[in-house]
């Protein structure tokens, strides 16, 4: 082990108590001041391996490992967590379940207190904690009434109390919105800048992690697949993919479109499998801008071909349609302390069969007004009607009918011994007849995937199936309008669109109307044909999905982005690409290779 | 549904107050209502109920949050006017009549003002007694606690696990909500049933899923805890300073001053 190594593991293989193999001769060494970024789908090893540097495996998670692991100089297998602690704090997805203290104050002196630490120290500790994550001014206040990106900055400061030399970040934004994560990720670039930090973070976002990753892993089922630096790694987007691990957009255009080495444009068939692309000459800080500029340079060279006929205009919107769900000035304030006004005189309307997404910040109201659409909250001023008709004098068996919510989190929504119970559960509710109730049942577990899981209790099943199961459960209902809520939270690249797909295929086969709540802008480039975009409980933008995301000084107040390719396609709008292109598919039909040749 | 256990930060005297000051507070609450009781002791208990909603007014507590405590013991206060109305044995003075079960000195089916009268006091003690805890926790802070604690020379885990209880208490609250909401969702409506109907339909679906997210949530708290040293060999760093002021003995001297009035009214009347 060099001398300025801080971690080191060889040939470590490990297993949970039920045999399952975690990680597979892993071999890694981290230098001090090094930024790792672990990259993975969902079961890849990545908790794992943030467990097993921690010793959170053995000391709370059993196991059995092989091989050597060293972390500044203890094994953790050995050493009691509160030694290895002192080396290495831990933070988690879920800011909820790391902060315990009743104030912020409290919550960043528990760990040094635990250790003895002097007051003063504490103190001092403290204040440059708040420091760093800005979170100054806030230390008397209940770390649980803070926003998702204070929390997880809350958490994070609660770590770097302790003064460790290494940080562990296992999917640290995977649960925040868009500026949660922006400003955890800048607590983190402040970090890295500092220099004197070794961090190990696993993450599904590798956008966020392009300019601070010195070292990049990349796991599958247990077993590295890459390994090396960023340029290195994001270059074998093929190999990327079969690890269910997402390319960075920018990077993924320059591979495929872009020829760096003096050739010429190779757009490779789908499927098959090319040479490093972007390997050679990727930059530091790649924006919008760069590639595009290199975009026009490989048109007005030849090499690439602009047809802007190959992707038609979106239809329009669908005025015809009979409005099935509408909100009339609708104004909900919630009590307090203090009171909180989540929506204020909001009109929209939602007309039958249409595909809308919503997007907006946490606390921009979204959840408040889908909570209105099922009476779960009903307003202080304002209507919401349904069909036409007044939800307040409609019952809520009668509003589950016609209506249905998917929550964020299955565990929440599942309150059976099997998954047929569960989807049994809300049609005795609304007293569909016994005899329909079966049929009924193996539909929509048919629909989800989990026929053959029908007798299995449902907190069994995988997250991503938990998440399925509450699908089921809502479209066996079968609902004139479904609402999905974060459809894509704690999913991978692999599984992201997995729920979506299933809401897809039920508008398509029932005309029923979907609403999506999403931070995923590629989500709503995919799939929606309304935009609606919320910003302190008023609608900031509402049209079709590609005029919404035209509007891009309006979207910065909400900390929306547009997706890569619909930003590419306005920055490349002088050369024909159409505005409405909003998905890479669509932009490599506009933009194609004017030779089709496939550099080996 | 908030939860009722929870710090609010304010600076009013009784914020400010030794948290050893309030522990006695609490401490003679417990042992004032753990009298004998009689129907003779409303005013002791009115007394000392006026007392404490005088300290929760003094530290500018909402008042709807002591009409939250109101709601959640309003089914145990009409189930105990009920049971007391007609089963108090010195009841003799009816109200309602709806037929006649002698048991032992009791007239089951006679409700008698007595019984009605005795079931009311039984009900101010409970109120006294839940309204001092929520004063405490909600006025003093976690580390104060802590700090406090450790001068009564309770282990350490002991008074963390009190602190860690409280916040876990919110917790609970939130994924009550989230459950009965997506319960909803799916047309079964707890808020619309009736007591006995919760119990028998309601509760089940709702506790199992609670149950094992606890379970769930506890490993998770686990790790945030012992990945921070809990647990260490090192005496804990008492984070708060604590120091007595005049104005503490004053309010002490206060609280044990109605403490005997009250006492010497119950056992002197």
């Amino acid at each position: 082990m060099a001398s300025d190594t801080i971690i080191s593991l060889e040939d470590v293989t490990f297993s949970y108590q039920e045999d399952v193999v975690a990680l597979r001769n892993l071999n890694l060494q981290v230098r001090r001041g090094e930024f790792v970024v672990v990259l993975g789908a969902n079961g890849a090893g990545k908790s794992t391996l943030c467990y097993l540097l921690s010793g959170i495996v053995p000391h709370i998670y059993g196991g059995r490992r092989r091989g050597n692991v060293s972390v500044a100089g203890l094994d953790p297998w050995d050493e009691p967590l509160y030694v290895t602690s002192q080396h290495l704090g831990v933070l988690m997805q879920d800011p909820e379940v790391q902060l315990f203290m009743p104030t912020l104050k409290a919550e960043l002196a528990f760990g040094p207190a635990n250790l003895g630490i002097s007051r003063e120290e504490i103190a001092r500790r403290t204040e440059a904690a708040l420091a760093l994550t800005r979170l100054q001014g806030l230390e008397e206040h209940n770390p649980r009434d803070l926003s998702g990106g204070q929390k997880q900055r809350a958490a994070l400061a609660a770590v770097l109390t302790m003064d460790p030399a290494i940080l562990v970040l296992d999917e640290p934004t995977s649960q925040l919105d868009p500026l949660g994560r922006w400003e955890v990720v800048e607590a983190i670039t402040r970090l890295k800048e500092k220099g004197d930090l070794t961090i190990v973070m696993t993450t599904h976002e590798t956008e966020e992690i392009l300019h601070l990753a010195d070292q990049v892993l990349v796991l599958d089922r247990g077993a590295t697949v890459l390994q090396g630096p960023p340029a290195q790694v994001f270059g074998r987007s093929d190999r990327l993919e079969q690890a269910g691990v997402k390319t960075p957009a920018l990077i993924q255009v320059r591979t495929d479109l872009l020829a760096k080495d003096g050739g010429a444009p190779t757009r490779r068939p789908e499927g098959e499998a090319g040479p490093d692309r972007a390997l050679a000459g990727l930059p530091r800080e790649l924006s919008v801008r760069s590639v595009a500029q290199e975009i026009r340079e490989e048109v007005r060279a030849g090499r690439l071909t602009v047809l802007p006929e190959a992707v038609p205009p979106p239809r329009p919107m669908r005025a015809d349609s009979p409005v099935i769900l509408e909100a009339r000035q609708v104004t909900v304030q919630y009590p307090g302390p203090p009171k909180v006004t989540a929506l204020r005189d909001v009109s929209l309307q939602v007309r039958q069969g249409e595909f809308v997404g919503i997007v907006g910040q946490n606390g921009s109201g979204k959840s408040t007004l889908v909570k209105c659409f099922v009476g779960l909250l009903r307003p202080q001023k304002g209507q919401v009607l349904i069909h036409g008709q007044d939800l307040r004098k409609m019952a809520v068996g009668a509003i589950a009918r016609r209506v249905g919510l998917v929550l964020q989190n299955p565990d929440y929504q599942l309150f059976t011994a099997s998954c047929a119970d569960e989807v049994r559960f809300g049609l005795r509710n609304v007293g569909v007849p016994p005899e329909e109730i079966e049929a009924r049942v193996q539909e929509a577990l048919q629909h989800v995937g989990l026929a053959e899981h029908a007798e299995l209790f449902p907190f069994r099943l995988s997250f991503g199936d938990r998440r399925k199961l509450a699908v089921a459960a809502t479209l066996a209902l079968q609902p004139e309008v479904l609402i999905m809520d974060e459809p894509t939270t704690a999913q991978d690249h692999r599984g992201r669109y997995q729920l979506v797909e299933l809401a897809r295929r039920f508008h398509e086969e029932r005309q029923t109307t979907v609403l999506v709540i999403t931070h995923d802008v590629d989500l709503i480039a995919r799939y929606a044909e309304r935009l609606i975009v919320l910003c302190e409980g008023q609608v900031l933008l509402d049209g079709p999905t590609a005029t919404v995301f035209g509007q891009v000084e309006t979207l910065r107040k909400s900390f929306v982005v547009p997706p890569v390719a619909a930003q590419l396609a306005r920055e490349l709008e002088s050369l024909g690409v159409p505005p409405h292109v909003m998905t890479l598919e669509d932009f490599y039909r506009v933009l194609r290779p004017a030779q089709r040749e496939v550099v080996a | 549904m908030q939860p009722m256990f929870r710090y609010t930060h304010r600076d009013t005297p009784i914020h400010r107050l030794h948290p050893l000051v309030k522990m006695a507070y609490v401490a003679l609450t417990l042992v004032l209502v753990m009298y004998p009781i009689t129907p003779r002791d409303m005013p002791v208990l009115l007394t000392w109920l006026g007392f404490s909603a005088a300290l929760w007014a003094v530290a500018r507590i909402e008042l709807r949050r002591f009409a939250s405590l109101f709601k959640i013991l309003l089914g145990t206060f009409i189930f105990l006017i009920l049971i007391q109305g007609f089963t108090y044995r010195g009841g003799h003075t009816p109200l309602v009549v709806l037929g006649h079960l002698k048991l032992w000195e009791a007239d089951l089916g006679v409700m008698t003002r007595e019984g009605v009268w005795f079931g009311l006091v039984l009900c101010v003690r409970i109120l006294a007694a839940t309204s001092a805890l929520p004063l405490f926790v909600m006025t003093t802070r976690a580390s104060a606690i802590v700090t406090a604690m450790n001068r009564l020379r309770v282990p350490q885990t002991a008074s963390f696990m009190f602190v860690s209880a409280l916040s876990f208490t919110s917790l609970l609250f939130e994924m009550w909500n989230s459950i009965v909401e997506a319960q909803k969702l799916r047309a079964f409506d707890i808020d619309s049933m009736n007591v006995f109907q919760r119990a028998f339909k309601a509760y089940v679906p709702i506790i199992t899923p609670l149950i094992l997210l606890l379970f769930r949530k506890g490993n998770d708290f686990q790790i945030a805890m012992e990945t921070k040293g809990f647990g260490a060999p090192a005496k804990p760093t008492e984070i708060e300073t604590l120091t007595t002021r005049p104005a503490d003995y004053a309010w002490l001297a206060l609280i044990v001053g109605v403490f005997v009035l009250c006492t010497v009214i119950k056992f002197a009347g």
